[in-house]
Order: C-alpha cells, then structure tokens, then sequence
C-alpha cells in the first residue's frame, strides 16, 4: 500500500509546546480528519507534512518524498491551506489564481472557475474588501483547482457561517470522486470531520490519543446506564474510560465494549438499563479526560 | 541544494507587482527633487538635496517593509511558504526581490543626480560627494535588509531600518570634516582624492559582504522552521 | 444515474444504514432496475458527501442482504433476480408481521381474535383488501 504521508516517532519542540512521539499513516486515496482542542498541536503537525517545518526527531514522508530536504518535490502535489494563511490585500482573485496557473501545471482554469461560482465569489475584486469566509474559501479555491495528489486543510471550516461551512464540505467531497487523491483536514469540531472522513485522528497536548476508522470508534464505545451501587475498582478495569453515579443510577463509559460486559457487570451488582452508541465528540472528551487511549 | 529558478523568478515578478505603483510614485517625487536641485539656488539645492534623500530612504525602507514585514505580519508570508519553494529558493528570490525594485530607484536616481550634477551650474566636485551619499544609502539597505531577512520581530527588522538611515546625518558631518572630500565639493571638477575613493569601495564591498554572508546563512537552513 | 442519495446528520440510524435503506427502497420501487450498474463507491460518496468507507460498509451490507452483487473490478450491479422487487417488498412484510405477533402477544391476543382483527381492519380498507383479492388470485 502507498501512503499519502507516513510520520514515524516524530517530534517537534516549541519554547512553549511540543509534539511528541508523533507515528500516523494516511493511505492514498483516504480522507483523515484531525481532531484536537485549540493548541493540540494540529496546525504544528500539518507544517510538519507540508516540509515548511523540521521535525526535531522521527521520519516524515510524504507522497514518497522525504521532508524536509525534498519539500519543494512534495509542495508540487500538496494543496496547504491554514487558518493563518492569508492572500495578499492589494490584489485580486483573478492575480492570485494566474499566479498559481504558472507555478501549477496541473491547475484547472474551468475547475477554478465552476468553484468561483459555486462559491459565489468575484474574481475581479480586491481581497482586502473580501469578509473572512470569501477569503477562507478563495484560498480553498486556489488549492483545489490545482489538483493535488494531498490535500492538506487547517481548520478550514472554522469561523465560516453555516452556508459557507456547507459549500466547503461540498467542495471537499468532490476531491473523493478521485482514487488517487487524499485529504488530511483538521477541526476542532468532530461534526465537521465525521461525515466525509474515513480515518479519524485525535490530537492532544501534542500527543496522539487515538487514530482508527470511523467506525472502528463508534463499535467499540458506549455509553451504559445502570441501576445500582457503583462498585470500587471498577475504573481500574481496562475497556472502562469513566464510571459516574448519582444515587442508585451509574452512568459507564466503556472504551472497549463487548457483549460480555453486562453480565460482568451484573456479577457487581449493577444492572444494565440501556447501552447507546456514543457521538465521536463524546468519545473524544471522554477519551482526553480519562487520559488513556480511545 | 538546487534553486527553483522558475519559481525564483515568479516571485521577484509578485513582489514586483506588488510595488509597482509605489516604486513609480517615488522615481516621480525623486524627479521633482532633480528639478530644485538643477535650479541651481542655494534654497532649491537645499529643498532638492534633502527631499532627494527623503526619497531614497523612503524607498529602500519601503521595499524591505512590504516585502518582508508585512509580509510576515499580514501573514501572506506562510501563503507563499506553502508554494514550492526550499528556504534557499525564498531567501534568493527576496534578495533579488529587493535589489531589484531597490535599484530601479537607486539607478534613476543617481544617475539623474550626477547628470544634473554635470549639467548644470553646479559645481561639478559634487559628483563624487553624490556617488559617497548614495553608497551610504546602499550600505544602510544592505544592512536593513540582512536584518529584516534574519529576525522575526517587526521591532528590530524596524530600528535596522530606522537606525542605519538615521546615521546618514553623522556621516555627512564627517565627510565634512575631511578637507579632501569637504573642498572638493566646491571646485568645478571631478576629482578623485585617497579617501573618497577609499570610502566608497569599503561602502560597496561591505553591502555585497554583508548580504552575502545573510543568503549564506540562510541557504543553509533545511526548513523555514 | 443520478448518485446522490440524501443522507441526514439527524437521522438517529446511523449514515450507512440511511444509505442501505435508500439503495434499497430506490431498488424496490423499480428506479434502479436489475443488473443496472450502481454509482461507484467514489461517485456516490463524493455526490452524497458522506466518507468513502461508510459507503463502502452500506454496499458491503447491500450484498450481503442479496440486493446488489459486486463483480471484481467492475464495479456493483443491481442483483440480476426479477423477482428481487418482490423479494424485498415480502422481507419487508415478513418484518412487520412478526412485529405484528409480537404486539399480538404482549396484548395477550388469540391466533383468532388476530385473523378477525385483521379481516376487520381489510374491510374498513377496501382499497388495500382489493389488492389482496388481487393477489390471491395469482
């Protein structure tokens, strides 16, 4: 299998952060959402894959080529588009979009113009004058009209209102169409990333807490409410993440659910009531408060 | 490592386009300033040879400023970094950015200034004096530059600027207190003296050292950061 | 063949199941006929907006319940079985029957007392107890 990008064992120290132990894999042709609070390290892991930053330990590749010495090979096929990325002020869509048509060979001059319509967006004015979601989506436009082989997104739906928000993650979906195309795009909203990705990574105090299918998450966890005396030891049982009671009612958040776990239960007394399926944004905070994996 | 020099070369065009307007704003006050000097008054000299010097300043900072600082400060900066390029390949093409929408100025400017020199009734000893003045100004871009390029803050990029074209005041005094360059300037002849010559060249072989010694820094980093 | 299917966030089933459902009602209802090629995975996740592998879980589930067959490398037919409309619609009553029983049980019902339940509830339909005389007749 060919990977999009491979990380292995990597760290990145800032004065005030660091990203440690960092091994995450993307095979070409997925989309992986990344998931972490603000200050995660989200935005310091994608500089990473981008070659724009040195990782001080650990191996990074992308799309086959070794970062950082070969950054400019791999900048070639990677769309990069971060929240703190800006266009210049003084000067058009249009500018912006011929000057990417001559460092891009594989740039499409109809595709750009279908999204420039799509994303109701004039090409012939100034981008000072623009509102943060035009500017947000004018520089999506500029990555995906060159069609690269790693689509790289930091937070690109953050801030934007609810219709630009849609026309984004409509965007983004047409980059599935393409078997030979990945996506790496991060939030810190789960809703965002859930439907359109097919790995979900969560990110943490620069650590990596979990990374797995989507539905790999959701078989795995659940949220058990049972009648009962919440018995001692029972955090300490490994597929538990977080047991709460409040009087005879005990609310268990397990990381590892199996079909054996009621009757267990029961030999301590509690009696299940129901089991649900958990949303992955509780999966990610129960998973980030109870320290452990997911 | 292998520079990109077709992207080397789109950039210097960006930034080029970036300051046309502004560059062709200056070249037009920089004339202006020619006009007074060749009326060949003491007040006109006086109002032409300081706004001349307004010009030049103002030009060389404001080259450094946009294409570097704001650059970095309106964050365009990781725009470009996410473009093909290797951290040589930047640092080239803002070197070459830079000197080039600097010398177009530089070139109009002093070449206006010692045909004007030349000319008109002016004495001509002031030929040499402009060409001390306007590598005074070279150096002190030379050295803005090396600095707006090596720091991130705006503050320092800032007082490099600020402060070598401040310094231009003190040099002026003491060209005047050396008789061989200070009663030159009234003779009606071009006349190279030792210490006028020497202070030229060591003014344009510390520029060309100086920013040499900055792309070579740089050239060795591996990543932008 | 238009792939996009129309998936909701706030639909309590879960995204592959809504897709499961769709694909097999739009079967059903004779939109997609047999051996009629399916969008491709791709094609119908990128125009649902929905992730690649959800998508891959519904066709996975799709075949397995004998609705859509997959050749290699060819992509995903519409099952080649005539009777398949029938089939999934007698499945599905087959499922509300045994819902049927079940609510019959809790209420502590007689096998009779449901035949005349159900002979009562026809009579109060015509039109539907029509369509069963015409089916009976088959």
């Amino acid at each position: 299998m060919s990977f999009a990008f491979s990380l292995n064992g990597v760290a990145k120290r800032y004065p005030h952060f660091e990203l440690q132990d960092i091994t995450l894999a993307l095979p070409e042709g997925q989309v992986m959402g990344l998931v972490g609070v603000n200050g995660a390290g989200k935005t310091t892991l994608l500089r990473l894959i981008t070659g724009i930053a040195a990782a001080d330990a650990g191996e990074v590749r992308v799309l086959g080529h070794r970062l950082p010495a070969e950054q400019v090979a791999a900048k070639r096929e990677i769309g990069f588009a971060s929240e703190d990325m800006r266009l210049y002020r003084t000067q058009t869509l249009r500018w912006h979009m011929d000057l990417m048509q001559q460092i891009y060979p594989a740039w499409s001059e109809d595709y750009a113009r279908e999204l420039a319509k799509r994303f109701d967006l004039r090409t012939d004015q100034a981008l000072g004058g623009c509102s943060h979601g035009q500017r947000v989506k004018a520089l999506l436009l500029l990555c995906l009209a060159r069609r690269p082989r790693l689509l790289l997104l930091d937070e690109p739906t953050t801030g934007l209102d609810p219709v630009a928000r849609i026309e984004v993650l409509e965007a983004l979906a047409d980059v599935l169409r393409d078997a030979g195309r990945s996506v790496l795009f991060s939030s810190h909203n789960t809703h965002d990333v859930e439907q359109l990705a097919d790995t979900i990574t969560f990110l943490h105090k620069g650590r990596l807490v979990a990374s797995a299918d989507r539905n790999e998450f959701i078989d795995r966890w659940r949220r058990i409410v049972c009648q009962g005396a919440l018995p001692s030891g029972l955090s300490a049982w490994p597929e538990i993440a977080s047991a709460r009671a409040n009087g005879s009612l005990v609310e268990i958040k397990a990381r590892a659910w199996n079909e054996s776990l009621p009757a267990r239960l029961a030999a301590e007394g509690l009696q299940v009531q129901r089991t649900d399926a958990m949303g992955l944004e509780d999966i990610f905070i129960t998973a980030v408060r109870s320290g452990g994996a997911a | 490592m292998k520079l990109n020099l077709p992207l080397v070369r789109l950039l210097v065009v960006k930034d080029w386009q970036l300051f046309q307007k502004q560059l062709a704003t200056y070249v037009l006050a920089g004339i202006v300033a020619l006009c007074f000097l060749g009326l060949a008054e003491s007040w006109a000299f006086y109002v032409g040879s300081l706004m001349l010097l307004i010009v030049m300043v103002a030009a060389a900072c404001f080259s450094i400023s946009t294409s570097l600082v704001v650059e970095r400060k309106e964050q365009t900066l990781s725009f470009v970094m996410s473009l093909p390029v290797s951290p040589l390949d930047f640092t080239i093409s803002k070197l070459a950015g830079n000197l080039i929408t600097f010398a177009v100025p530089f070139v109009i400017l002093l070449g206006g200034t010692l045909a004007t020199v030349l000319l008109t009734p002016l004495p001509d000893g002031l030929f040499v004096y402009a060409l001390l003045i306007f590598a005074y100004i070279l150096f002190a871009f030379a050295i803005s530059l090396s600095v707006a390029m090596s720091v991130e803050s705006e503050g320092w990029a800032t007082f490099a600027m600020i402060g070598s074209m401040v310094l231009i005041n003190p040099y002026i005094m003491a060209l005047a207190q050396i008789p061989d360059i200070d009663q030159r300037t009234r003779v009606d002849a071009v006349v190279w003296t030792l210490p006028a010559v020497g202070i030229l060249i060591s003014l344009v072989v510390l520029s060309i050292a100086v920013l040499g010694a900055t792309t070579w820094f740089h050239a060795r980093k591996p990543a932008f950061n | 063949m238009n792939a996009e299917l129309f998936l909701s966030a706030s639909d309590p089933r879960p995204m592959y199941q809504q897709i499961v459902d769709q694909v097999t009602a739009k079967v059903m209802a004779g939109d997609w006929a047999a051996g009629e090629a399916l969008p491709s995975i791709r094609e119908l996740a990128a125009a649902s907006r929905v992730s690649v592998i959800t998508v891959r879980r519904a066709y996975d589930e799709l075949e397995r319940a004998g609705v859509i067959a997959t050749r290699q490398g060819k992509g995903s037919v519409v099952a080649e079985r005539d009777d398949l409309p029938a089939a999934l619609m007698r499945e599905e009553l087959a499922r509300q029957l045994a819902a049927l029983l079940a609510s019959a049980a809790r209420l502590g019902l007689t096998r009779k007392e449901l035949h005349r339940l159900l002979d009562q509830t026809a009579d109060a339909n015509p039109g539907a107890a029509s369509a069963s005389t015409t089916r009976t007749g088959r």
